[in-house]
């Protein structure tokens, strides 16, 4: 039994306020709703309450983003790096800012950091391999998705994808083995159905011409 | 100008004190006038402060009798000014800076009316950090309910779990506990809820009815500063653990501690000292000695009782001797030796006084076959004495049918701290699934149902069971919503994507925490 004067101090000095917390998640909410400039005079209001957390600067890069504006976002996702170089979120930003730019090499190498930080981000993963798909290099964004999927096994969207990838990468095999995975957790998954024809037919192919 | 309504309702005296906080003086003020509840009769008293009389005349309302004091002679004694004005039925705090909601006196009054066996009430309070700008307003920052726990009597001896704010109690009970102790200079209300435990019940209604602030960073609390001394500290939790009020004592069984030492020496003048650190329950002890010891000894430890025996009386006749004197219904039997340490003695006294069981005693882990070291009711203890003194002290325990128990795991008391302890750890820890579990195990079986389902639904947020978080939050909310329980309900509905609902509970935080449910802001 322990009830002590400084248990409480340690309340006095949480990083954050409710004040904040509600500015930031209201901002998170209006965004999600379209509401932009709801959601921008949010972050702009919890910004200063708490001046070292980046979480408001990411939500106004994804405003300015969505709005087309793309220096402001890179001027806020930037921010948020400086603050927090750890923010997986924020290299997603740069990236996603890039990309818009046709900027692909930047925007690959922002979303391979934004990975780095946190594999399980699923935005930097898709963006990954967008700029993939545009700069036709394959070989990286396999690797990430393989690593997403030993976290999330059952994700069946990105089996598929990384199905379709191992197609492209003349792995049939792998990519029957990942499609045969799909069905026996959604026998419905008609895209799964019809590539698993296709790799069939690819590996039946294959196995004539040797 | 408001005068005291004509009515059949008892009249409450709101006791405010105030020193040099005029800035807050007005709407701490305001929040007292403007309660639904109106027979009332608000004391101020200026302790020597800044001249606060503008804002006392501004107000305009009978109801406030103002006493302005030019010199500070500190809270104990401005809240005994207070009261030897007071003429209400009950009495009710409110400090300069802080503030009580439209329905607190209201709800208190009527628990206190509707429950005559309780004495006093008490309420949650808002425990509001804020920064203070330069002209001096407050920034709200956050406002967390940290105190809310269904009372309990023993655990207030060791530790005070009702803000004075939120507290009200009958102005009877102030003539067996006494006055405020103009001699501490901290925790003067820990002191006066702890005398009261001694002779009532307390009702905790589990709303929340007022704030009180504490600025970020720098505390203006005078309190505050003090505790930070910790000598200071710890001299004032002294003084209140060993102050006895008069008895007797309808809610407190007393206890003596019959300390049995051959020679009068440093080991055993050592034990005394940790018995005083170390005791919450209240003792006396009695220390049977030769005259020629007592007349050596040097001390201001309160609460020990000399008992001249004889150089030859060996434990037996010391005990005897010390029981004859012992006003008393428990006994602690204490050598000289013993190993003394927080929690030594109450896990044993609070075992037996909440067991059934007619006659046994507890023995403490370190007694021995020499000198049993044991709590005992004192007439058990008295019986084998009276009947068998011919016997050896243990020999005569069993001839009278005393049996002598270990304490046993199901027996220690204040299983709740324990459990919440245990949950604390774990949460810490980041094991929140288990955390949650004990929170939830706590609320359905020790009480403080709102404040455990608020922290097992927490837990269960971050452990990522997003739907029986949700499913308890709402509960929750439905029963006390707080700036914290909404916002975390807001969380999950944000992560089941029903972002409009989690707008309209952000919304609900946000009108709380600038105080919009506030009629006079």
């Amino acid at each position: 039994m322990d009830i002590t004067q400084s248990k409480k101090e340690k309340t006095e000095e949480s990083k954050t306020t409710q004040h904040y917390e509600i500015l930031k998640e209201l901002g998170d909410c209006f965004t999600a709703l379209g509401n932009y400039d709801s959601a921008q005079s949010c972050f702009e209001k919890a910004a200063p309450l708490a001046p070292d957390e980046a979480a408001p600067y990411i939500g106004l890069g994804v405003i300015a983003t969505q709005k087309a504006q793309l220096e402001d976002a890179e001027i806020a996702f930037k921010v948020a790096a400086r603050l927090d170089n750890k923010s997986s979120k924020a290299y997603a930003g740069l990236a996603m800012v890039a990309q818009q730019k046709n900027d692909y090499k930047h925007a690959f190498d922002m979303y391979l950091k934004s990975l780095e930080l946190d594999p399980d981000n699923l935005t930097a993963l898709l963006g990954l391999f967008q700029t993939s798909c545009q700069m036709g290099s394959f070989e990286k964004v396999i690797y990430y998705l393989e690593v997403y999927l030993d976290m999330h096994p059952a994700d069946t969207h990105v089996m598929f994808t990384l199905a379709a990838l191992y197609m492209k990468d003349n792995r049939p095999e792998k990519s029957k083995q990942l499609l045969v995975n799909i069905l026996s957790l959604d026998a419905d998954h008609k895209d799964a159905a019809n590539l698993l024809e296709e790799v069939e037919r690819s590996i039946v192919q294959k196995s004539q011409k040797q | 100008m408001q005068n005291h309504p004509q009515t059949t309702e008892p009249l409450v005296s709101v006791l405010m004190p105030t020193f040099n906080r005029p800035k807050y003086l007005s709407q701490a003020l305001a929040s007292a006038l403007n309660q639904t509840y109106k027979n009332l009769q608000i004391i101020v008293v200026n302790d020597g402060g800044q001249d606060v009389t503008d804002i006392i005349n501004a107000s305009n309302d009978l109801r406030i009798i103002f006493l302005n004091r030019k010199q500070n002679y500190g809270k104990a004694f401005s809240l005994n000014q207070a009261l030897a004005e007071a003429e209400g039925k009950y009495i009710a705090y409110l400090d300069d800076d802080d503030l009580y909601y439209p329905n607190h006196i209201e709800l208190l009054v009527n628990a206190l009316e509707k429950n005559p066996d309780c004495g006093a009430a008490y309420s949650d309070l808002y425990k509001t950090y804020c920064r203070i700008l330069p002209d001096g307003t407050r920034e709200i920052l956050s406002k967390i309910v940290e105190v809310s726990r269904d009372f309990d009597r023993y655990f207030m001896l060791y530790y005070n779990h009702v803000l004075h704010v939120s507290l009200m109690h009958r102005k009877d009970l102030l003539e067996k506990t006494g006055p405020y102790n103009e001699n501490l200079n901290i925790l003067i209300d820990w002191d006066m809820t702890r005398k009261l435990v001694f002779f009532t019940d307390f009702y905790h209604i589990p709303d929340i009815t007022g704030e009180f602030y504490s600025s970020i960073g720098q505390s203006d609390r005078i309190s505050y500063q003090q505790r930070r001394d910790k000598k200071n500290y710890a001299n004032n939790v002294l003084t209140i653990r060993t102050t006895r009020p008069p008895k007797p004592w309808p809610k407190i069984k007393d206890l003596a501690i019959i300390f049995i030492s051959g020679l009068f020496d440093q080991q055993a003048a050592k034990t005394i000292g940790r018995i005083w650190r170390y005791t919450f329950h209240p003792y006396k002890i009695y220390l049977p000695i030769t005259p020629e010891d007592i007349a050596k000894i040097r001390t201001d430890m309160p609460n020990l009782i000399f008992v001249p025996v004889a150089p030859s009386a060996d434990t037996s006749h010391k005990i005897d001797a010390a029981l004859m004197q012992a006003d008393a219904e428990f006994v602690a039997i204490v050598p000289s030796d013993f190993p003394v340490k927080e929690m030594w003695l109450e896990d044993q006294l609070y075992a037996l006084l909440d067991s059934s069981d007619q006659m046994h005693a507890i023995e403490f882990d370190s007694s021995t076959d020499q000198l049993l070291a044991a709590v005992f009711k004192k007439e058990h203890l008295y019986y084998a004495r009276k009947n068998f003194n011919h016997l050896p002290f243990r020999q005569s325990l069993s001839a009278a049918g005393i049996r002598i128990q270990k304490l046993l795991p199901e027996q220690i008391p204040f299983k709740f701290d324990a459990l919440l302890e245990e949950a604390t750890t774990e949460y810490k820890n980041g094991n929140w699934p288990l955390a949650a579990e004990i929170y939830q195990h706590i609320a359905d079986n020790y009480k403080n149902q709102l404040w455990m389902k608020s922290l097992a639904a927490d837990a269960l947020f971050r452990a990522g069971r997003y739907e029986k978080a949700s499913q308890l939050c709402r509960r929750v909310n439905q029963s006390r919503p707080t700036v914290d329980t909404l916002l975390l309900e807001a969380k999950l509905k944000k992560k089941q994507k029903d972002f409009l609902t989690a707008v309209e509970l952000l919304e609900n935080a946000q009108a709380i925490l600038e105080g919009k449910n506030l009629v006079w802001t």
